[in-house]
């Protein structure tokens, strides 16, 4: 089907401009409630680890995926807030493009003693652009200023 | 977990979270504003359509085939399927197919002064077509489904091509009344 | 194409809020569908999850999100979505699953967070506005749905007391539900007609409130139903349909894409005197006036007749023709999607004599459940026969 008038205006068709505006609530969920919880008086992390095939999940859960049971309370435990990096990169642009002033690193960092890994910023001296391996531990916000976030986790650094 | 009852669903699992629970921190949450800004392109009918309404003018558009006067205007008739073939310039004038007084704000907060919306069958259009607007110029007791009304314009120099060219419908002379 | 039965199904508590995060609630109301068809995860061959618009959750592709919940992690996964008819859609879809012998047992999982958006859930339906015809005159949703129960109470000439009677029947039939939001076992029909005028004529207690929850039904073919049931209850039909996206050129005092979506169900049920035939109905129920407009649509009565039958009583649990036993939208709360819990899980539970305090007394052999979406213009229907 073609339409049977040809446009040849090119100051046609016009646009009509908007957004999508609308602010979101998102509860931390029953295991994120205790998990930030935890981080808020705590520098340690919580993790849970499943009662059938031994997986111990962080962020912690309160079912296992896979054999998909309930992981009761008895078998969260509180866990280093430390671990290795296990993949990195280096962002130059911010999300609008524009240069940052200074590059950020974020690194998926695999938590000691558990089979999670948590996404982080990381701070570094390194000028390597491949920094697998590194072992690095959280630096979170002073206690009195943390607010049950990701965002009280400030950063990891290499120690 | 609830206790167990008699029949299906056995329990009913799950954790209320009241608006006390989040404005004395009883819950740990995040909060995000998304900023994303879009660029609708209106399209080939719809754009003669508004810059008609620049004009002070209601465009249609006619389907031979299903003979049919539609409004809004598309390119395509979604019934036969085929090309639509001439623009047609219709009155400003029409009768309401059905309203609405609303004491809700489009955030579904509550306002004093009701809004008067609704659909106006446009005439000259085939029947039930036409589009949503406002009414002004009426009271709440007056409004009804069939009423006559005619559209009441911005002035040509405030107009900048959008569906709020037209400030709402009032009633048509002689025809306000039940 | 393969018979399909329904063998378990499961859901959560409605609330405005729940603390569980989505994928908590997708968990909880799948384990309950697993343990009433005494299966595992390990059993079901392919999942299906409805969830409607993302701007509710405010994740975006949260299917994505929502899937090691609803036990799809490792699994051939989809997600379905048609707005309001993804409640019946969802297990449309799950059904063909297994209609096409794809799957022997497939699980269908429907979740929906509306409490996440802010300030209120209205925010996201702004924008399933036509963004260059309608948002510019600041649209809420609540309009849409007075325009077209004005019109429908217009041409029929309908009295508001006898659409009120709906909100009543079904607030009163919620008390018997455990996930209920809104139950009230002594509502009356002056406390709806009294209650906060939204958009005349639709008042507070007219509407369903937006809910959090999920829910979850379980599949299975012919072949392994006798594995775990000896008295099945079957999908016997499905349909669905939609209308022109121009709303404001459609008669809104009929849904003809309602009547087309159960004309295609009722084929493939062999039934052909619906109103004889069917025992009883879910029609979807976000207001109350739908709930008469659906069963209209369904071809259930005359168009304009539900209003005189509701008032005859015909329509209550006990009555010749009930309609959301369950308690509905109206009463057990509107998680968008998370309402097949009362549209469909509802079916099998009432067919399988399963119901408790819900129960139908009169033995219920057929039941029909629809939901409905968009703009006033997707119907999605599924017939459903015991044994």
């Amino acid at each position: 089907m073609t339409f049977l008038e040809k446009q040849t205006d090119p100051t046609t068709p016009m646009h009509w401009n908007g957004d999508m505006q609308a602010d979101y609530f998102y509860s931390n969920g029953v295991a994120g409630d205790k998990f930030f919880k935890h981080l808020m008086k705590k520098d340690t992390f919580l993790a849970s680890e499943c009662p059938k095939c031994g997986v111990i999940f962080i962020p912690p859960r309160l079912y296992c995926e896979d054999c998909f049971c309930d992981i009761p309370d008895e078998n969260w435990m509180e866990v280093k807030s430390q671990g290795i990096i296990r993949a990195n990169t280096t962002a130059m642009i911010d999300a609008h493009g524009d240069p940052l002033e200074e590059p950020v690193i974020m690194a998926l960092i695999d938590i000691d003693e558990t089979d999670g890994a948590m996404l982080g910023r990381v701070k570094t001296e390194i000028l390597d652009m491949d920094l697998c391996g590194l072992t690095v531990k959280a630096v979170l916000r002073p206690k009195n200023e943390r607010e049950g976030t990701m965002k009280d986790i400030l950063y990891y650094e290499p120690y | 977990m609830a206790k167990k009852i008699e029949g299906s669903p056995g329990y009913a699992p799950g954790t209320r979270v009241s608006t006390k629970d989040i404005v004395q921190k009883k819950i740990s949450y995040s909060w995000w504003e998304p900023e994303v800004q879009y660029s609708w392109s209106m399209g080939q009918a719809m754009s003669k359509f508004i810059m008609g309404l620049k004009d002070g003018k209601i465009l249609g558009r006619t389907c031979i085939k299903c003979d049919r006067v539609l409004v809004p205007p598309r390119m395509f008739c979604e019934y036969c399927y085929g090309p639509t073939d001439n623009w047609i310039e219709l009155k400003d004038t029409g009768s309401i197919e059905t309203y609405s007084i609303s004491y809700l704000d489009s955030d579904a907060r509550r306002i004093k002064d009701p809004i008067l919306i609704g659909v106006i069958s446009i005439d000259g259009a085939s029947p039930q077509h036409g589009f949503m607007h406002y009414f002004g110029e009426m009271t709440k007791e007056e409004i009804h489904i069939g009423m006559k009304v005619k559209a009441v314009w911005k002035a040509p120099k405030d107009r900048e091509g959008a569906i709020t060219d037209i400030k709402y419908f009032k009633p048509l002379k002689g025809g306000g009344k039940k | 194409m393969n018979d399909v039965a329904v063998i378990g199904a499961g859901m959560t508590v409605f609330q405005r809020r729940l603390k569980e995060t989505g994928k908590e609630l997708s968990y909880l109301a799948t384990k309950m569908a697993l343990e009433e068809a005494g299966i595992t995860k390990k059993d079901i061959d392919m999942v299906v999850m409805g969830s409607a618009p993302d701007a509710f959750d405010g994740i975006h592709q949260k299917g994505e999100n929502l899937l090691d919940g609803a036990a799809g992690a490792g699994k051939p996964y989809v997600r379905v979505f048609n707005g309001g008819g993804t409640g019946v859609f969802a297990p449309i879809a799950g059904w063909w699953h297994v209609a096409s012998g794809v799957a022997d047992i497939a699980l269908v999982v429907c979740e929906e967070k509306m409490g996440n958006c802010y300030p209120h859930p209205q925010t996201a339906f702004r924008h399933i506005w036509d963004p260059i015809l309608d948002r510019p005159l600041a649209p809420n949703l609540v309009w849409l749905f007075a325009m077209e129960m004005n019109r429908y109470m217009t041409k029929y000439n309908i009295k508001k007391e006898d659409i009120a009677r709906v909100a009543v029947k079904n607030k009163r039939n919620a008390v018997g539900h455990p996930c209920a939001q809104l139950p009230d076992e002594k509502i009356t029909i002056e406390d709806v007609l009294n209650s906060e005028m939204m958009a005349w004529p639709v008042q507070r207690l007219d509407i369903s409130p937006p809910s959090d929850g999920a829910s979850a039904l379980i599949f299975c073919s012919k072949d392994k139903v006798r594995q775990f049931t000896d008295d099945p209850v079957w999908v016997d039909g499905v349909g669905w349909n939609i209308d022109s996206t121009m709303w404001t050129n459609r008669d809104l005092s009929f849904p003809r894409y309602v009547a087309n979506a159960a004309r295609m169900a009722y084929k493939m049920a062999g039934i052909h005197n619906p109103r004889k035939e069917i025992d009883f109905a879910e029609p979807y129920d976000p207001f109350d006036y739908k709930e008469l407009h659906h069963m209209e649509g369904l071809l259930l009565c005359n168009k304009g007749e539900a209003p005189i039958l509701t008032r005859e009583g015909v329509t209550e649990r006990d009555g010749n023709m009930p309609m959301c036993p369950s308690g509905g939208l109206m009463g057990v709360g509107n998680p968008i999607a998370a309402t097949m819990g009362q549209k469909i899980c509802e079916l099998y539970w009432q067919l399988a004599g399963k119901a408790g305090k819900r129960q139908i007394p009169t033995d219920p052999q057929v039941g029909v459940g629809q939901a409905w979406g968009d703009i006033m213009q997707m119907a999605t229907v599924a017939v459903l026969r015991r044994g």
